[in-house]
C-alpha cells in the first residue's frame, strides 16, 4: 500500500493511486484497474470515449482510454497493449503499487445524442478498448438505443480482446456481434479478412445510425469510405484519433490535428469536423 | 486608471535600477563574454545595457524555463509522495523590447485558455515588464508587419523611450506605477514637448526598417485554405536541419515534453522544451508516426503561426516579427522566407 500527499488542481500534477488488479486478455494486452488510495481518495467519474494520462513513476506518462464500465464507479479500468518503455512497465506493475493519474480528459462517445438510434460500432485491434465503455452503456441501457452492431476486427485470433465477454453479448436483443482478423491460422473457423469486409454482413439503416469508430488511421480512413458509402453522414461518424501526448490539456503541441488539439478537441471527432483535415497528407 | 507619463535624467537610471533590485530578481540585457546581449540576472545596477541588438535567446526562457521543475517525487519504501513545485517570486524584466513584450502575451493568452495552465499564469502573475521602445529598428526586424513594435500601444508595465538625455516612462498597470514608485523621486510628469518628441521618434522608426517583411495576410489566405501546394513544403523541408533552432528562439513556441529526473527513489518531473520539428515529437510508440517527413512537420509549424484558424485561436499571428530565426536558421526556412515562398508559390532555389 502506498500512502499520498493529494496535490491542489493543478493539472499537470498527477495524482497517486492504488493499481488494484492486472489481467491478462491477450499475450501482449491487459487491461488494468485503478482504485483510490485511501478512503478520502474519490476516483472522477469519466464519459466514455475519454482518456487518463497514466505515469508510471520515474518512467514516464502517456495517454490511456478508460475502457471501463462508466456506471461502475470508484475504480477506473484501462486495457493496455504493451509496445513501448511505458506500457511495459504498467502492464509489469504489481498489484498494490501506485500509480499517478490525471484526468479524465476529452471528449466522448455521442451517446446521448444517439438516444433511440441504432449504434454500429466498428473497432480495430486495441481500439475496441476505448468503445468498451459506450458498448457497456448501450447495454445497460438497452432500450433507449435500437440495433447494436459491432463489427471487430484483430490481427490474429490470438489478438481478439474480451472473447468471452463479446460472444456473451451476442445473446443480448437486438445485438449482432461480428468478428473478423487478418490472418486465421488453421484452428479458426470465423471470418477472415479487414473489418471493412464485415460490412456485407449487415444492413444498415442509414439515416438513424450513428457509427463509433476507432482504430489505427488506416483502418479507420477505410471504414468511413464504406460508411459514406452505405449512406452515413458526415456528421453520424465518429472517430477516436490516437496521438502521441504530452499534457493532454492542450499545451505541449504534441496532438496538433489541423485547427485541433485531439487531446482538448477530441479524441472523439465527428467525421465532419475531421474530413478537412484528413484527405491530404497530415497538419 | 489614468496612465502616468513620466521622465527620467539618464544619470539618475542606475539609481532607478538599484530600488528595482532591492524589490525582487531583475531580468536585464548584459554583455555576454563574446560581446553579444543576453538576458541574465542581474546583481548591480550598472550591469544592464541600454543600447544593444536584442538577444538573440527570447526572455521567454524566464516564464517558460527550457527545463522546468513541476513536481517533486520521492519514495521511501512503500511510500510515495507527490509535491508539486511552485516558483513564483517576483521578478522584473527590464530593457525588454517591444516584440519579446507580444511574444510574453501571445505565451499568456495561450495559457490563459480553459484548462488554465497553473504554473505559467503564477509566474506571469509575478513578473513586471519594463520594455525598452525600439527608436531604431534592428537590422533583421519585421515587427510592423505583424503589429507588434517599434513602440507598444499596450501589454507593457512601463514602456520607455530614450529621448537623448532623458528616458520617458509610461506606466501600463498597477505593477508599472510601483515600479516607478520604488524611486519616484527620480522621475518627474513628462511635458507636452517630450509626448511629441516620442510620437516623432515612433513615427520616425516605423519608416526605417530594413530589408526584412513579411506579408503575413495572402500567406495566411493560402495557408488557411490549404492553397499552398505539398511539394513546395516537400521543398522547403529539404532545407531544414531539423535543428529545432526556430522553435528554441522563437518568443511564440511553446511546445514541451515531460520527463523524469533523478533516482535513487528521488525525482523531478520536468516540463522541457521540444521542437515540432523533430522526427519523433509525433511519433507513437506503434511506430505509427502521423509527421514522419520534414515537410509534413514544416507545414504543422507555419499553419499553427499563420493560418486563420490559428489566428482565431490563439488572437494573433504567432509571430511577433523579432527576426531571430532568421539569424538561427542554417537552412534559410525562416518565416520571412516561407511566408515570400507561399506567395511566390516557389521556393528560391528555382
Amino acid at each position: 500500500m502506498s500512502a499520498l500527499t493529494l496535490a491542489p488542481p493543478d493539472v499537470m500534477i498527477p495524482v497517486a493511486a492504488r493499481l488494484a488488479t492486472v489481467d491478462k486478455e491477450t499475450h501482449d494486452t491487459f487491461t488494468l484497474t485503478l482504485a483510490a488510495n485511501s478512503r478520502e481518495q474519490e476516483l472522477p467519474a469519466f464519459a466514455p470515449g475519454q482518456f487518463s494520462m497514466l505515469y508510471v513513476f520515474a518512467t514516464g506518462e502517456l495517454p490511456i482510454s478508460i475502457s471501463g464500465d462508466p456506471a461502475e464507479r470508484g475504480k477506473l479500468v484501462y486495457t493496455v497493449r504493451s509496445v513501448g518503455k511505458v506500457t511495459h512497465a504498467l502492464v509489469t506493475s504489481r498489484p498494490g503499487e501506485s500509480i499517478g493519474v490525471r484526468g479524465p480528459f476529452g471528449t466522448a462517445w455521442p451517446l446521448k445524442e444517439s438516444y433511440g438510434r441504432d449504434v454500429l460500432i466498428v473497432a480495430g485491434g486495441i481500439g475496441l478498448a476505448p468503445l468498451r465503455p459506450a458498448i457497456l452503456h448501450v447495454l445497460r441501457h438497452r432500450g433507449d438505443y435500437g440495433r447494436l452492431i459491432v463489427l471487430y476486427g484483430a490481427r490474429s485470433p490470438q489478438d481478439l480482446l474480451f472473447r468471452k465477454q463479446l460472444s456473451a453479448w451476442n445473446y443480448v436483443p437486438d445485438t449482432l456481434i461480428i468478428n473478423t482478423v487478418d490472418y486465421g491460422g488453421l484452428s479458426w473457423r470465423g471470418n477472415v479478412g479487414v473489418v471493412t469486409t464485415l460490412f456485407r454482413h449487415v444492413r444498415l439503416q442509414p439515416a438513424r445510425t450513428t457509427a463509433m469508430v476507432c482504430g489505427p488511421e488506416i483502418m479507420m480512413r477505410y471504414v468511413v469510405r464504406e460508411l459514406l458509402a452505405r449512406g452515413l453522414s458526415d456528421e453520424d461518424i465518429h472517430l477516436s484519433m490516437e496521438r502521441n501526448m504530452k499534457c493532454a490539456v492542450g499545451f505541449c503541441g504534441h496532438c496538433q490535428l489541423g485547427p485541433y488539439f485531439v487531446c482538448k478537441d477530441g479524441p472523439i471527432f465527428t467525421y465532419g469536423k475531421l474530413k478537412r483535415w484528413m484527405d491530404r497528407y497530415e497538419l | 486608471m489614468q496612465p502616468l507619463v513620466l521622465t527620467i535624467a539618464k544619470r539618475d537610471i542606475a539609481q532607478w535600477v538599484g530600488a528595482l533590485l532591492e524589490s525582487g530578481k531583475v531580468i536585464a540585457p548584459v554583455r555576454g563574454p563574446c560581446g553579444e546581449a543576453a538576458f541574465c540576472r542581474i546583481e548591480s545596477p550598472e550591469e544592464p545595457l541600454w543600447e544593444f541588438e536584442n538577444p538573440l535567446a527570447p526572455p521567454k526562457q524566464f516564464l517558460l524555463p527550457q527545463t522546468d521543475p513541476i513536481v517533486a517525487i520521492r519514495r521511501n519504501g512503500g511510500v510515495t509522495t507527490v509535491a508539486p513545485i511552485y516558483d513564483d517570486a517576483p521578478r522584473i524584466l527590464l530593457n525588454v523590447r517591444p516584440c519579446d513584450v507580444r511574444g510574453i502575451a501571445f505565451l499568456t493568452r495561450m495559457h490563459e485558455m480553459e484548462p488554465a495552465d497553473a504554473s505559467y499564469l503564477r509566474r506571469r502573475a509575478n513578473f513586471t515588464l519594463i520594455a525598452l521602445a525600439c527608436h531604431v529598428p534592428c537590422r533583421l526586424g519585421f515587427c510592423v508587419c505583424s503589429d507588434s513594435g517599434p513602440f507598444l500601444s499596450g501589454g507593457y508595465d512601463v514602456q520607455l523611450t530614450d529621448l537623448g538625455e532623458r528616458y520617458l516612462a509610461e506606466t501600463g498597470s498597477e505593477k508599472g506605477e510601483a515600479a516607478i514608485g520604488h524611486a519616484s523621486g527620480l522621475f518627474r510628469p513628462a511635458s507636452e514637448e517630450e509626448v511629441a518628441q516620442r510620437q516623432r521618434l515612433e513615427t520616425v522608426a516605423r519608416g526605417r526598417f530594413g530589408d526584412q517583411t513579411c506579408h503575413f495576410a495572402s500567406a495566411m489566405r493560402r495557408i488557411s485554405t490549404r492553397r499552398v501546394d505539398d511539394a513546395l513544403w516537400e521543398q522547403m523541408g529539404d532545407w531544414c536541419l531539423e535543428c529545432g533552432g526556430c522553435n528554441f528562439i522563437c518568443p511564440t513556441c511553446y511546445c514541451f515534453s515531460v520527463k523524469d529526473r533523478g533516482g535513487d527513489g528521488r525525482w523531478t518531473r520536468c516540463r522541457m522544451w521540444d521542437s515540432c520539428q523533430y522526427g519523433a515529437f509525433t511519433l507513437e510508440a506503434s511506430g505509427h508516426n502521423p509527421r514522419a517527413q520534414r515537410g509534413e512537420r514544416m507545414k504543422r509549424r507555419f499553419f499553427h503561426k499563420v493560418s486563420a484558424q490559428y489566428y482565431v485561436r490563439d488572437g494573433a499571428t504567432g509571430c511577433v516579427g523579432c527576426g531571430r530565426c532568421i539569424k538561427v536558421c542554417l537552412g534559410g526556412t525562416d518565416m520571412p522566407a516561407v511566408v515570400a515562398a507561399i506567395r511566390r508559390r516557389a521556393w528560391h532555389e528555382q
